[in-house]
């Protein structure tokens, strides 16, 4: 019987993501070829032909860039409309986000600008784009990371809740527990069940470093009556899902928070865009 | 009773934590909205306000270069108070002080650019405005009279200079320098090197082309600055010329020009007898003066036996052979020989003389205020048509001893001059060959020494030997100017500028639209 000849991968059989990664690379080094050529032809300026049609075509992809937000909160409507599925608008999203940098570059010619307008919206172009890469990254790596380091699942909605309930939980165990126990736990252990805690160590260790403080709890362990044992175990684990809420509580914070570093400032953005087109075309 | 778990969605987790029994509604992003709103807000709601109300220092897109700088503290100093874009007549206002009367900013005016041809200046369908090519709002140090070449080559097909850019005219016409003189170079920058005692050759070639204050061009060339150290010395004669007498054809003398009442001869009145030696039927000038109005009279004497009319061509000292767009100092010429003889009339006691010369003097007043009218339309058939047709009521003889008697008039001359039709070829004493296009010698004397381009005339080797180099070699014909190749060696893209204005204006100079202000002032137009 014949052997099954391999496929040979094409452009359909890629990872959708790269499918845009590619087109991002493709047009990019399109704009650039266009705009070396362009300098062979003479100076690019943002005032002379070429720099207004990077400039108009820049202001068209930042439009379409934002149309993404205005789809997430119209879901009804874009969904009545068949205005396109999520999977498809992210990626233009950021295709067309990273392109409008580069053709704003292109449009002042790859120089700085002059004007606090013009200032306004060259930082304000790199601050967007550069937070929404980092949000891209983000949406990438902490679900992975969520899923893959931690052992439950949470809702960050629940978080106050759930860390609540352990706490009580917590407090009840050492409440039944002997006074070495007791007092270990009011030392050493009640601050971290207070509350929801953000710690940068959750970006790189998942575990949060709680390993270090149970080994206490195993050193005081070997000290105890078996039934005294038994109550500490608990706690234990009590302490452990704690860390892991904190780790949830942490890693899902930071994919909330990212958009306000994005979404105010593009909106100031289009603000500005708004006030350089009418003064553009007015004057 | 109720069964354990009952009314719980269940439990999760080694601790068993407790599943929501209800959905969990999402955190709002609304404060997140309603804070970019505000921002966004808050950012509009300030430049509209700094626009409208304040000067719009803030929406401005970048500082005005440094040439309008005292213009940036108001928008409305150009862009009028209600806004829109800044027309022409702003502009004018500062640049032309008149408002564009003239229209020299106008597209069609750049035509004049080097040619001071006001015919050619007609209103175009290409018109852009100003600030089309002068982009300001880019910083104080931007050079708005750096204008991109993409603004050229709306017209002028011709790429980049080291591309399209066509030969220069005088190398792709194969065009001959028309200085009117002979004149070999190495021969004269190996006698004026000897005379000095210099050793680099380049030396003797400033000792003609003495450098404008500018350091751009080179002033024109003038017979006592240049030639009269070693030319015209005190033993230059003549030869023997025959003295008219009657039918006989010959010279007049001081004392016949005096007796004809020539006009323009009060120069003969104040004239040295003893440069005249008269033997028998034959006179000698000599020593001779450059432009010796003997000469001079004597030969248009001659010429109006050439030819029954010499038109306007009478009144010029050289032939009319001009450049078309030199047709204006043609006419000045010829206006200042008619008022020099005016003046002359002027001590005439006769009352009916002094009448007339104030109908003539009006006239020519007239005819100056012409002149000095930039799209007054000039008619150069009145220099050209005249030398065209000689006497037919002369023979071939006696046009053949006309001939010769003025070869030998001006054989001191034509050492120098070239002599046709009993007139003095015109010398084009001005040393600006090209005329779309503008050479700063400074800027590039630093990097190049005069004979690494000017090398079409073996100067250097020519003035090496003692022999004179032949004329198809080295004569004031051959245009010893380099062609572009030459100056593609250095204007590349990654070395010297090599933009069209580099080399190009598109507005008339400065002194030309000094000139038409010059114009305005005197009323006309």
């Amino acid at each position: 019987m014949p052997m099954p000849t391999p496929k040979s991968p094409s452009l359909s059989t890629l990872p959708r993501i790269n499918r845009w990664l590619l087109a991002l690379v493709a047009a990019t080094v399109l704009c650039l070829a266009v705009f070396a050529a362009n300098n062979l032809l003479g100076d690019v300026r943002s005032g002379n032909a070429w720099g207004l049609s990077y400039g108009a075509a820049a202001a068209i992809l930042v439009l379409i860039s934002a149309a993404y937000g205005v789809r997430r909160r119209t879901m009804r409507l874009a969904t009545r409309l068949g205005a396109g599925s999520a999977r498809v608008w992210l990626p233009v999203h950021t295709l067309t986000g990273a392109l409008f940098l580069l053709l704003v570059l292109m449009h002042s010619g790859f120089r700085l600008p002059e004007g606090w307008v013009t200032w306004g919206l060259w930082l304000l172009s790199f601050w967007t784009v550069a937070s929404g890469l980092l949000g891209l990254a983000l949406q990438r790596w902490i679900p992975r990371r969520l899923t893959s380091a931690l052992t439950m699942e949470v809702h960050y909605d629940r978080i106050a809740e759930l860390v609540e309930e352990t706490r009580s939980r917590a407090e009840a165990v050492a409440g039944d527990c002997g006074e070495t126990v007791r007092g270990f736990y009011e030392r050493r252990l009640a601050r971290g069940f207070g509350q929801p805690r953000w710690r940068w160590r959750f970006f790189l260790d998942a575990g949060g470093g709680v390993q270090n403080r149970l080994r206490e709890l195993d050193f005081l362990a070997r000290r105890l009556a078996p039934e005294e044992r038994g109550r500490l175990e608990e706690l234990r684990r009590l302490r452990v899902s704690k860390s892991e809420i904190d780790a949830h509580y942490t890693l899902q914070r930071a994919l909330r928070l990212w958009l306000y570093l994005h979404l105010p400032a593009s909106m100031v953005l289009l603000a500005l865009l708004a006030v350089h087109l009418f003064t553009v075309f007015y004057y | 009773m109720k069964k354990k778990g009952q009314g719980q969605k269940g439990t999760f987790g080694e601790l068993e934590l407790p599943v929501s029994r209800r959905y969990l509604f999402p955190a709002s992003r609304r404060p997140m909205l309603l804070l970019g709103a505000l921002l966004g807000g808050a950012v509009l709601a300030f430049l509209l306000v700094d626009l409208f109300a304040a000067g719009g220092r803030f929406v401005s897109n970048g500082p005005l270069s440094s040439n309008h700088a005292a213009f940036g503290s108001d928008c409305g100093n150009c862009h009028f108070a209600a806004g829109r874009t800044v027309s022409n007549d702003k502009c004018s206002v500062c640049h032309e002080k008149f408002g564009d009367r003239l229209g020299v900013f106008t597209f069609a005016a750049h035509y004049l650019y080097r040619s001071d041809d006001f015919r050619r200046v007609v209103p175009s369908d290409r018109e852009r405005p100003c600030f089309a090519c002068h982009t300001e709002h880019e910083g104080r140090a931007a050079q708005i009279t750096r204008v991109p070449d993409g603004e050229c080559l709306r017209c002028h097909d011709f790429g980049s200079f080291n591309d399209r850019h066509p030969e220069f005219d005088f190398v792709a016409e194969a065009l001959p320098d028309d200085a009117g003189l002979r004149f070999p170079h190495a021969h004269h920058v190996r006698e004026v090197g000897k005379r000095e005692g210099l050793e680099d050759v380049e030396r003797a070639c400033l000792y003609c082309h003495n450098a404008e204050p500018d350091g751009k061009g080179f002033a024109p060339l003038d017979f006592d600055r240049h030639c009269d150290a070693c030319h015209l010395g005190a033993t230059v004669a003549t030869p023997a010329l025959p003295i008219r007498q009657d039918d006989r054809l010959g010279v007049e003398t001081v004392a016949a020009i005096l007796d004809r009442g020539a006009p323009g001869s009060r120069w003969a009145l104040f004239s040295n007898p003893r440069e005249f030696r008269i033997r028998g039927d034959s006179l000698v000038k000599g020593p001779l003066h450059h432009r010796d109005p003997w000469i001079e009279e004597n030969l248009r004497t001659l010429r109006r036996r050439l030819f029954t009319d010499a038109g306007l061509a009478d009144l010029l000292a050289a032939s009319p052979d001009a450049p078309a767009d030199d047709l204006r100092r043609l006419y000045e010429e010829a206006v200042a020989t008619l008022e020099a003889q005016v003046l002359e009339l002027r001590g005439s006691p006769d009352a009916d003389v002094q009448a007339e010369l104030e109908r003539i003097e009006s006239a020519l007043e007239g005819l100056r205020r012409r002149l000095d009218d930039p799209y007054a339309a000039l008619d150069e058939t009145r220099f050209m048509l005249a030398l065209d047709q000689r006497n037919p009521e002369l023979t071939d003889e006696e046009a053949a001893a006309i001939d010769s008697l003025a070869a030998d008039l001006t054989a001191p001359c034509r050492q120098c001059h070239l002599v046709a039709d009993a007139t003095i070829a015109r010398v084009q004493t001005g040393q600006r060959v090209l005329r779309r296009a503008e050479f700063d010698h400074r800027a590039h004397i630093l990097q190049r020494r005069c004979l690494d381009c000017h090398r079409r005339i073996p100067i250097a080797e020519g003035a090496a030997t003692a022999e004179k180099l032949a004329p198809e070699v080295d004569s004031a014909a051959i245009q010893n100017l380099p062609g572009i190749e030459t100056c593609r060696e250095c204007h590349t893209p990654a070395l010297a500028s090599q933009t069209c204005v580099t080399c190009h204006y598109f507005h008339p100079n400065k002194s030309h639209r000094s000139e038409l202000l010059l114009y305005l002032d005197r009323g006309a137009g």
